[in-house]
Parts: C-alpha cells; structure tokens; sequence
C-alpha cells in the first residue's frame, strides 16, 4: 500500500507555549491504512503532538502537508483528521443517535429528523460491526461501547485520519479485543491511524510504524517490523542512569509502615513494608491506581486490606486518624487539593498543626508563636517570598509547593507520603525538594514517594516498586536500578502479569 | 502613613463611600448631623447588623444564609408570644435563641452532613419560618410585649441606644472568634478551599454545621432585638431585610465565594446603606427612588471593591 501518496506527511512540526518549546522535530509520512504508534513516558510531548494534528493548537513552526497540500494548520473536518481524546467528549444523558449525529443534525434547526438521525447512526455503527443500540443514552453503555460510539462519530466527520489517545486504558480485555477488531477492519479500508499508548505489547500488535518522544523530541522513528522491543523501550528512557547526586543513609530496621493486601477498585492486593529511614517509590504510568493508593494508605479513600503503623493495626484508616499517627500525605494537586490560594503564606503553612499554636491561657483565643514557626519553616524549605503575610498565590509554583511540604513537615512527621512532590516545579526548586526529602529520611523518617519522574525515583528511592492497572507488577532494589526494564514492567500490556 | 491609609481603602472599600455619603449629606440637610437622628440610624440598624454578622460567618465558608431574615421574624414572634403569656424576659430571650438555633441546626446538618446546597436548603427553610412566624402570630403583630423591653429599646448609654451596644457588643465577640480562635481560622480556610480542608484533617462536616448554627442563633438575637426596637413581634418584620442585609455584607468587601473577608467590612457595609437610607429619608426622596439608588450602589460599590482586590494582586 505504500505505493499511495501519503494522507499526511508532517515535516518538522514545532509548538511552543510563551516561547517555551513543547514539541520540536516531529516528522514522519502516514499513508492510508496505516497505524503509527506515538510513544513516549508521561509528559514527552504526545498530547501536544496531537492537538496539533487534529487541529486543537496551531503549530508554531514546520510544515503540514494533507494529501501532498500544504496547510498553515489542520482544520480536522475539512481535511478528514478527526481524534478519539482520553476524556471522552459524549454527552451521556444523550442517546448514540443524538450523540453522533450532534455535530450535524438532519433536518432544519426547529424540525430535526431524529429518524433520519438514528439511520445515519445505524450504518455507521453496521459498518463498524458492533451491536450498539443507536437508541441506548450513551451513559448506559459500557467504556468499551461509549469508546466505540466515540470512534464513530469522529469518523462520520473526518475518515482519513484517525487519532487514538490512549484508547485502551480504560477497557475490560474483550472490550480492548473488540477495539482492535475494529480498528482493523477501518486499516483495512484504508483509514490511517495514530495509536498513542503506553503499552508495549498494544503498540507491537496494531502498529506498523512508530514515533519516539522524549523531552518534546523526536528522538527515533521506523518500522515495529524491525525494530525489538528492548531497543524501544530504551528509546523511550533515553538517558543512562546517571549518578546520582544525592546521597541516602541506609535505612533502619525497624518497619514504620507495613501494608498488607491493600485492594479498592482502583488496585488490587498491594502489600509492602517501609522501614525507617526508607523511601520507597511508586513508579508507574497515569491510571495505574498510585495516587489512589496512597490516599487509601493515608485514610482518604476507603479499601479493604490491613495497615500497621509501628506494628500497631489501624482499624478505621481516616485522615484524622494517620495525622494522629504521625503520617502526612502531601497532595499531587498542589491548587486543587493543597493550597488555600487566597489566604496567607502563614496560615497556609500552619493550617495542618494550628492547634500547636492555641494558646490554653486565654481558653483558645489567639495563636502564640505562629508567625515565628512559619518564618522558621520558610527559612528551612527555602521559601522566596515578598512577606509571609502574602497570599500564596503570588508565589511561584515551586514555592508554593515548598509551603505545601512545610505545611507537612512542620507536623513532624514519622511516615511522609509524597504524591509528585516536583511536579510543574523548576529545576532548581526540584534539588532544594530532592535534598530535603533525602535529609528527612536520613533523620528516620519514612517516605513513600509516588512519582512520574523516572529519574526522580532513580535518585532518591531505596526501592522501587512498580504498579500497572493496580497491580504491583515488579520491585527493584536500588542496586539492581534498570531504567529500561522499570519502563518495560510499567508499561507492558495491561493484562500480562509477567514481564521482561 | 499614607501607606497604611491606602491599605486601608483596599481593605475597606466601604469607608470612604461612607465617608462621601456622610459629607454629602451633612451638607444637604441640617438634620443630619443632629443626635436624634444619629441614634435613630444605630437604633434601626442593630437587626441588621447582628443578623450581617451572621451572614458573613456563612459567606466566609462559601456558603449563604436565605433564611436569616425570616429566622429573626420566627424568634420574635415565638418570643413575643412566650413573654405575653409569661411576662418573663429572660423566658423570651432564651426562646428565640432556640428558635434561631434550631433552624440553625436544620440548615447546618443539611448541609454539613447531607451535602444539600445551601441556596436550595435556606431557601427551604426561609419558607418554613416564615410560615411559622405567620401562622403562630396569624399575621398580626404579637401583643403583651413587657415593659422592660419597650424601655431596653428606648435606652440609651452615654447617648447610644443601648440595642446598638447589644449590637456592637455581637459583632465584637464574634470578630474576636473569628480573627484568634483556630474555629475562625478553620472556617475561612474552608471557604478558600474545601477539599484542601479536607486534606489538612479537618472536619468539614462540623465546621459547616457551626457555621449555620452560629448564624441561626444570630438570628434569633436580631429577633428579640427587633421586638425591643419596635415595641412588638411583628411576623414580618424580616421578610424585607434579607437583601439588605447580603448586600451590605457584599458591600463591605466580604467575598460570596469564601476564604476572604472580615466583620470590619461588615460593619462598614451595614454603616453605608444605613447612611443612605436615612440621608435619603431626610432629603424627602420617595421610597421607591430610593431602591433604585440602593440598588444602584450596590454594584457601583461592588465592582469598586472587586477592582481593587484585583489590583492587590
């Protein structure tokens, strides 16, 4: 089929935000019945990459071509590119025969053919061979099926290219299987495809081709046909490991935090130890159940299974409780679940431990010393601040996440639970972050550090214990630290247990 | 100096609207400025001030009160009829407390603990104690008031009416709870960020029910305040008062949206359209001219405020 001239050739594609470079160098030739893989960690630049193919963000340099045309941007419906996002964008109190048709309605705007509607929706479903009720509210219907009616309707609009995001993670093993049916039989009409995914084993059964991103480069790209997995998967990390910068103390013996079995429906049966003195990280992909574990461990989501807090059981896990017990967790989402944006940079250190500060002369009335501890945490955590009486948000965000950590660590905490402590934080920032986890650990602190950032785990984890679709899939010890085979046990197929 | 008065504009964009309205009506009319008519605008404004209090409490979560205008008509009515069968005061104060807090817990398990919406809830029981206050006066004004309230509303200490000490007196303990006790604390940070509240351990659930409870039983405290100022229970003696009393609290800075603002904002609210609507009483404007220029006001000085809380930032 590769005799055809390309649907879509994209020579260079460049996109920066505020003179930022988000994706540079994108290059490569898709031709009709096509599956290109695009593959790359968390945060290589694949979301970009493809709002800018369906049109969502204008590039900010390199060239499109559509059908051997050149065009400044895409224009997803006249040019036949249409994507499948991650959040599904159905309207679910709505029927699969308003839904597809929702863009285009049959009839005038005060008299729509609704039969009409559901005939349009019947073939296009027909054609894709599922059994979907066009009648059915697409809130009724399964993940599986609403992915599907979701393929549908970007192809009754645009069936040259499709993109697919991430298709798959959130699909039983027959819906995944019937996803790939389909996407076959529209290969084999000749419909391109784009098949963004973090699994491997998905990646080498569907596509012919595939994109490497790393840091916003394309770093690689060439036929699945001749290229191993192994040499893919490095690809995708990049780096050798480098040295780390940060020295750990050895951990104690005596454990602070044991977790057996812990299972809600977002994992299933984890079980470790934490020693004092320990980090333990959590690697793995997006979904894979890790911020729900750890705040099923800090008591702010229920689950079934058994916490010891210094060989004592917890019976009834809630914040309160675990605060009680000396563990802190420190949210991934430092505006929506961390920081109280409008109030002071003092009250926001002190909002955890105020009750430190109560006063019991004046039967609760005023604080003493407040001002001077959160001055005292600033200065530890290396706060740039105009005044501690500022509000928050003026802060930049890696202060502001360094008073969110002060927050916590002004608890003193025995067992830390970190969710991305360095997320959207400046390098800079990120060191500061790095050494004082590191330094409250060689104090006997045990932390439980949850992170995206594969190097970030490499640097400061004793261990590192890795969760696919909630299952603790594979634990390496830092001796044995193998970036590639991390990613190769991260993001295998959802369903194989076993890996490398 | 300078600094600290330009601070304190920003903080209060009701002050000087204040003290423009009080230089324009000074010199519109004689009257003004005369004693009577400045304890007449205390005296008439201590219900609302008491009752504002309560509102900013429930604005400082992110919350809102719709029902403390008909609570305060409820616990005067209850009150009134408690102390026209008894003659006993301390009976009468204590009733419309309950009442107030009784409502006041309705609202606040309703929210805090079923997650209602608080528009929707208050809503809700701004009908019920209306009905209650009408039904149990049969729409007419409670008779059997005791002496010694009619006299507490006439009294006055050092030349202030002794209801707008009761007043003052509300606004001050509460202001103290608020600024220094870590309850305070906890409710404003609630209302700049719930679920980060949830996240620092605290117990939302209760904060938010003391919240409507602390502003029902403020209710009932403008309840019995408002039979001492008018001599009677009236039952509809709140059913005008509830957007007043929002927009003055609106007014004095206090954000609707939560996690920002201060009963010293409140106070210059209320003193505001307390000031209008005597001055413009006093100027002989009708009624109905009246609302237009309160309502008028209220997003004039509104978006004054809200530029510059932009421009602190």
């Amino acid at each position: 089929m590769n005799d055809a001239n390309p649907v879509l050739s994209v020579d260079k594609l460049h996109k920066a935000f505020n003179g930022k470079t988000v994706v540079s160098g994108l290059t490569f030739d898709l031709y009709p019945g096509e599956i290109l893989a695009l593959v790359g960690e968390n945060g290589a630049g694949k979301s970009t990459s493809k709002n800018m193919l369906c049109g969502l963000l204008a590039p900010t340099g390199g060239e499109i071509l559509i059908e051997q045309q050149k065009v400044a941007e895409v224009d997803g419906a006249l040019h036949g590119i249409s994507a499948v996002h991650q959040e599904l964008s159905l309207f679910k109190s709505l029927t699969v025969a308003q839904n597809l048709c929702i863009n285009d309605l049959p009839g005038s705007n005060l008299n729509i053919d609704w039969s009409k509607a559901e005939k349009i929706a019947r073939k296009e479903l027909d054609f894709l061979g599922v059994a979907i009720d066009p009648q059915a509210l697409v809130g009724d219907l399964g993940a599986g099926k609403q992915q599907i009616v979701e393929i549908a309707k970007a192809l009754l609009h645009a069936n040259k290219v499709l993109i697919l995001d991430e298709p798959t993670t959130s699909l039983t093993k027959p819906e995944r299987e019937k996803l790939f049916a389909v996407m076959q039989k529209l290969k084999a009409r000749g419909v391109a495809m784009i098949f963004i995914s973090h699994f491997m084993d998905e990646v080498y059964q569907m596509a012919d081709k595939y994109l490497v991103l790393r840091d916003g480069q394309q770093v690689a790209a060439g036929e699945l046909a001749k290229t191993p997995r192994s040499e893919l998967e490095a690809l995708m990390v990049g780096r050798e490991m480098t040295q780390s910068q940060i020295e750990l103390a050895p951990p104690q013996n005596q454990v602070s935090l044991a977790v057996r079995q812990l299972t809600s429906c977002h994992f299933n049966q984890i079980s470790l130890n934490l020693k004092k003195g320990e980090i333990i990280g959590i690697g793995g992909l997006m979904g894979a159940g890790r911020t729900e574990l750890a705040e099923a461990i800090s008591g702010l989501r229920p689950a079934q299974g058994e916490i010891y807090i210094g060989g004592k059981f917890i019976k009834r896990p809630s914040l309160a409780t675990m605060l009680k017990h000396k563990l802190c967790y420190v949210t991934e989402d430092r505006r929506g679940l961390g920081l109280f944006p409008q109030r002071s940079v003092k009250e926001n250190m002190t909002a955890a431990n105020l009750s430190n500060f109560v006063q019991p002369l004046f039967r609760g009335i005023g604080f003493k010393n407040e001002q001077a501890a959160a001055q005292q945490v600033v200065d530890k955590m290396n706060v740039v601040l105009p005044d501690i009486n500022s509000a928050v948000s003026h802060l930049s965000g890696g202060n502001q996440q360094k008073v969110l950590l002060g927050r916590w660590l002004a608890c003193q905490p025995e067992i830390l639970i970190l969710d991305e402590p360095t997320k959207g934080v400046d390098i800079g920032a990120k060191l500061d972050i790095h050494k004082k986890i590191a330094a409250l650990a060689a104090s006997g602190v045990a932390v439980l550090l949850v992170s995206s950032d594969l190097q970030e785990l490499l640097d400061l984890s004793h261990r590192i214990i890795v969760m696919r679709t909630g299952e603790q899939v594979a634990e390496f010890n830092r001796d044995a630290f193998d970036p590639t085979k991390i990613i190769a046990a991260a993001a295998s197929s959802a369903y194989a247990k076993e890996t490398s | 100096m300078k600094e600290a008065l330009s601070n304190q504009l920003k903080q209060n964009p009701a002050m000087p609207m204040l003290a423009v309205l009080m230089i324009l009506f000074s010199t519109l009319s004689p009257y003004f400025f005369d004693a009577i008519n400045m304890e007449s605008i205390a005296a008439n404004n201590a219900v609302i001030l008491i009752a504002a209090v309560g509102m900013t409490l429930v604005f400082l979560t992110g919350g809102i009160d719709l029902s403390i205008a008909t609570v305060i008509s409820v616990s005067a009515v209850m009150a009134g009829v408690i102390m026209g069968h008894t003659d006993n005061v301390l009976l009468g104060v204590l009733t419309a407390v309950s009442v107030g807090a009784a409502f006041g817990l309705l609202n606040g398990f309703l929210i805090g603990f079923l997650g209602l919406s608080p528009f929707i809830t208050t809503m809700g029981t701004q009908l019920i104690a209306r009905g209650i206050a009408f039904s149990v006066s049969e729409g007419i004004a409670v008779q059997g008031t005791p002496e010694p309230v009619i006299d507490f509303g006439f009294a006055l200490v050092m030349g202030i009416p002794k209801i707008t000490l009761v007043s003052f007196a509300v606004l001050l303990i509460v202001g103290f709870l608020v600024a220094l006790t870590s309850w305070g604390r906890y409710i404003i940070l609630l209302g700049s960020n719930p679920l980060a509240a949830r996240y620092c351990g605290l117990n939302t659930r209760w904060l938010e029910l003391s919240v409507y409870l602390a502003s029902g039983i403020l209710g009932g405290i403008a309840g019995f305040i408002s039979i001492a100022n008018l001599g009677n229970a009236l039952p509809g003696v709140g059913d005008t008062l509830l957007l007043i009393i929002i927009g003055a609290v609106v007014l004095g800075g206090t954000s609707m949206n939560g996690g920002e603002g201060s009963l010293t904002k409140t106070l210059f609210g209320v003193a505001v359209l307390a000031v209008l609507t005597n001055g413009l009483n006093l100027l002989g404007i009708p009624f109905y001219d009246q609302l237009m220029i309160q309502g008028a006001l209220i997003f004039i000085g509104y978006s004054i405020a809200m530029r510059l809380n932009q421009a602190k930032r």
